[in-house]
């Protein structure tokens, strides 16, 4: 090993002392353990305290509320890694990352959780899907390299993407029944079959009845809309990732108190 | 440290002794109801002529609960009136699985409103899904004040939850044999799809050096050596693939299930059983509660409105049913599976027992007396900003006719010392 | 320490990057999360409806009682201990040693995140299944006795750790104070405090359980600091650059 110290590699242009190189893949594995760890926690927990409910069961998948809401909730932090991602590093798959993250963060608890401790069925709690959309906002970024055109073309993608993605799930939860001389749908049924003691029916914040359905084209309107508000939350949250990766210090106050030397001078603050 | 052990033995061999009982029994406990605060079980709903079919059943069981409701005229002021409302069921999770509920005769699968100081009745069916000893209330939910819950049996499910089947037939035909495992396969392969997809994609930069040593590159602006043709090409394929994917996928959903609805999010409106009124009017002019000796007394002036002599049979609060033992159509009035919990054995004491006689006025106490109310924390009212009791009171005349009253006042803590 | 400073010309990476300690907190702290979920599964429903039953204390309550005081003695051991055995000479620091502190301030940082997982995703969620199912009768419910008071001390140990440490090993760290790093250790903090406002507006007026109410928006505000691990993965990424620099530019002189 203590060859190494020696030899030279170059990787992507840079050269690397050979010891350094290995070094930098153990610091690899490590940190994007951390950033899958950490960025699960942080953006299952947006999701799930903003659109959560509409995510956890069937019957508030609805074509108005969870179609425009979901991907304007999910777009955050997708745009805030490739920020950090392509930014910092040229990677192109920041936003797959950040959904991966949420899905497995999601079906762990619907595993854990719903099913196995509230005896749920997984037909009432799976989670939707955001994969697709999040792949081609990536591949938007690294083709064009640049985040504007990323939220004209790549963000409305991610939008109007999520309804046909998973309708695939769910359109055999909307089969009509008729339950009791009323006519509801089979997802409906399932939340009504499978009670949830302390949220009921009227809690349920869905398409009541819609002024004018274009066709029953409602969800595609619902999903422009949301491609509108993805261009721009996409915006926001790629500089709320600058800003938050921004690396900015202070001088330690602390150092006396720690027994460290003092400054040779006057330190000046700079943010 | 062994004095904090010793300090806390008692509690360790309890948890021991929990955790073993915890592994050979079904049994779980009632649900939140105690600490409800009284208020929200004195003047909100109350639940009576309670009905089950039966209280043990196995795994695909029928289950009815049946009843009537009254939601109280002196509803509280800091809850927000019952406009909209659903008919639940408080159990321990989804144990049971509701198949039918109605009020009166109109299907309670939606929400709706509900009117003060008129009675409702209703009837839920369910189908017992998970076995084991549980708590089941029927219930309100009503938006903006939370669950209400009305009184609580036990109900015992045998058998195999794998064994529980939930099956429908939709409209155009497709029959679906449960309802719990309805479309997961898809969804379980549509998931673990797009998770391989994604992982594929991510390893392909994922395998090479990444953190660091793109850190540096990028720095050093090496962008034709971090993005090549190669990962153009690849994630442009990935892009293409995903949109074939997914515009292939819901035309399959499409071809599949031609005929869909939307979800059904319509109001109900239910009828209320017609307006009798009161034939005894009652005012309280003083009621106590004796902290120590567990009783409320209640001194009330009835006036009986009505053709015929009548008796008081029953006083019934937050689901306790003090029943006056001396009128034995009242006692007959219980039904044989109702919880004995909730039926104090010592009953309702009054202070004249004779039929008020029809125009008669008459000023007596009607005094509730058992450690219910220490159990069920109904004794928690001394802790409420607004300390009023709300109850029924049934009264019967000779040819077992029943009128129901409703009694409501100020309440006064009585703890043993001083006045 | 010497004993790592022994062979000064091996640079292989098991020398840098040692396991011991994080191995054996990343099996501590996942045998305490298979125990919490463990009680659930056991208790919750036998015990954890009714608040006002003696098995209701000696159960949850007894949970509770027990992990209050674990969590503030181990926090209290463990910053004390970062801050007592702080390296007063930094400015003698040798740069191999410096580097090995450098990835057990990264592996310290995935403790922290092992637990912030399970509090902000694997609990968290988990109490939306327990809150929409049961009715909630207390603060203190199955679900958060382990969440709140149990997950969320847990991680404020290794997040508030990993800063003392990096402050009193690392002469970058103890010169100047990382923003990102403060960012990324206080906000998930402050979700433990914000948690009066949620218990506030459950006893108040909030009745139902609707889990995107805007009850719960400040734990997810808070929740996005955990972005700023990003600014502090960056800084760190420079600091170690720079650290393996000066080792070869030393090899190299030599």
């Amino acid at each position: 090993m203590a060859s190494n110290a020696h030899e030279t590699v170059d990787i992507y242009g840079v050269k690397w002392s050979k010891w350094s190189a290995a070094l930098s893949r153990r610091f690899d594995i490590i940190v994007a353990i951390i950033l899958f760890l950490a960025v699960t926690a942080a953006f299952h927990l947006h999701v799930m305290l903003l659109v959560g409910d509409w995510d956890f069961w069937v019957d508030w998948k609805d074509r108005q509320y969870w179609v425009t809401l979901a991907p304007v909730i999910t777009i955050t932090f997708p745009a805030a890694l490739q920020y950090v991602f392509w930014e910092k590093l040229r990677l192109p798959f920041g936003a797959t990352f950040a959904v991966v993250c949420l899905i497995f963060g999601e079906w762990m608890n619907r595993k854990f959780g719903f099913y196995d401790w509230s005896y749920f069925p997984y037909s009432l709690v799976w989670p939707a899907t955001y994969i697709p959309g999040a792949i081609v906002l990536d591949v938007t970024l690294m083709l064009t390299g640049n985040f504007l055109l990323t939220s004209l073309t790549g963000a409305i993608a991610y939008a109007i993407l999520f309804y046909p993605s998973n309708w695939v799930m769910l359109a055999a939860y909307h089969l009509p029944v008729e339950v009791m001389g009323s006519l509801v749908s089979v997802a409906d049924y399932i939340g009504y079959a499978f009670t949830r003691t302390a949220t009921p029916e009227y809690l349920r914040f869905i398409e009541r009845g819609t002024l004018r359905t274009f066709g029953g084209h409602s969800a595609w309107v619902a999903s422009a809309f949301a491609g509108f508000l993805c261009m721009l939350m996409y915006i926001a949250w790629w500089y709320f990732g600058m800003l938050m990766t921004k690396v900015v210090t202070v001088p330690n106050k602390m150092k006396t108190l720690m027994g460290l030397k003092a400054d040779p001078k006057r330190s000046v603050e700079a943010i | 440290m062994f004095k904090f052990l010793k300090k806390y033995a008692r509690q360790m061999r309890l948890v021991v002794g929990l955790g073993l009982l915890a592994s050979v029994s079904g049994q779980v406990l009632a649900h939140g109801e105690r600490n409800q605060e009284p208020f929200l079980r004195m003047r909100t709903v109350h639940f009576y002529d309670m009905k089950w079919n039966t209280t043990e059943v196995p795994v695909n069981g029928e289950i009815v609960v049946s009843g009537t409701f009254r939601l109280f005229p002196e509803w509280p002021g800091n809850l927000p009136p019952p406009k909209r409302v659903f008919l639940g069921n408080g159990t321990p999770g989804p144990v049971l699985a509701r198949t039918e509920s109605w009020i009166g005769d109109v299907p309670a699968i939606q929400s709706g409103q509900l009117e003060l100081d008129r009675d409702y009745t209703f009837r839920s069916v369910y189908k017992a899904r998970i076995p084991g000893n549980h708590h089941v209330h029927p219930m309100l939910n009503v938006e903006g004040a939370g669950p209400l819950l009305g009184p609580g049996n036990w109900l015992a499910i045998t058998g195999n939850r794998e064994d529980f089947r939930l099956p429908i037939d939709t409209i155009d035909g497709t029959h679906i044999e449960n309802l719990e495992t309805w479309g997961v396969g898809t969804v379980f392969k549509w998931h673990a799809l797009w998770f391989a997809i994604a992982l594929v994609y991510m390893l392909w930069w994922l395998r090479k050096p990444l953190l660091m040593p793109r850190f540096l590159a990028t720095e050093a602006g090496n962008d034709d050596l971090l993005i090549t043709r190669g990962d153009r090409m690849w994630g442009a394929a990935f892009m293409v693939g995903t949109l074939v994917i997914v515009v292939a996928g819901a035309n399959w959903a499409e071809a599949k299930y031609p005929r869909t609805v939307p979800l059904q999010g319509g109001e109900a409106t239910w009828e209320p059983l017609p307006k009798q009124a009161a034939s005894v009017k009652i005012a309280v002019k003083r009621a106590t509660y004796d902290v120590p000796g567990r009783s409320m007394k209640i001194n009330v002036t009835l006036t009986n409105n009505g053709p015929k002599p009548v008796q008081v049979g029953e006083f019934l609060t937050a689901g306790l049913r003090f029943v006056n033992h001396d009128v034995p159509v009242a006692m007959a009035n219980i039904d044989p599976l109702f919880p004995k919990d909730l039926i104090p054995p010592s009953g309702l004491k009054v202070g004249d027992n004779t039929p008020i006689a029809p125009g008669e006025s008459r000023t007596m106490m009607l005094e509730a007396t058992d450690a219910a109310w220490e159990v069920e924390r109904l004794t928690s009212l001394i802790n409420d900003p607004d300390n009023r009791v709300g109850a029924l009171v049934f009264f019967f005349d000779a040819d077992g006719n029943r009128s129901i009253s409703t009694l409501s006042g100020p309440i006064v803590p009585f703890f043993g010392a001083g006045k | 320490m010497s004993a790592i400073l022994a062979s000064s010309a091996d640079r292989s990476p098991g020398r840098f990057v040692q396991y011991k300690w994080p191995t054996i907190c990343f099996v501590g702290t996942l045998a305490v999360m298979v125990f919490y979920r463990w009680f659930q599964q056991t208790f919750a429903w036998k015990t954890g409806l009714d608040s006002t039953l003696p098995e209701f204390d000696a159960t949850w309550m007894m949970l509770f009682k027990v992990e209050l005081p674990l969590m503030i003695a181990l926090w209290a051991g463990l910053w004390s201990w970062l801050w007592v055995t702080r390296d007063r000479h930094l400015d003698q620091l040798k740069p191999e040693e410096e580097l090995r502190r450098y990835f057990t301030l990264v592996l310290f940082i995935f403790s922290y995140a092992f637990v912030v997982y399970f509090a902000g995703s694997f609990f968290a969620e988990q109490d939306a299944s327990w809150h929409q199912t049961v009715v909630r009768d207390t603060s203190f419910t199955p679900s958060h006795i382990v969440l709140f008071y149990g997950t969320m001390p847990f991680y404020v140990t290794f997040g508030v750790g990993s800063f003392l440490y990096a402050m009193t090993r690392l002469p970058k760290f103890a010169e100047r104070i990382s923003i990102p790093f403060v960012l990324a250790v206080t906000g998930p903090l402050m979700i433990l405090p914000n948690l009066g406002f949620n218990e506030w507006g459950h006893a108040f007026w909030m009745m139902e359980e609707f889990f995107s109410a805007p009850l719960h928006w400040g734990f997810v505000v808070l929740g996005w600091s955990v972005l700023a691990l990003g600014g502090l993965a960056a800084q760190i990424m420079m600091h170690i650059v720079e650290v393996m620099q000066r080792i070869d530019a030393q090899k190299a002189a030599a």
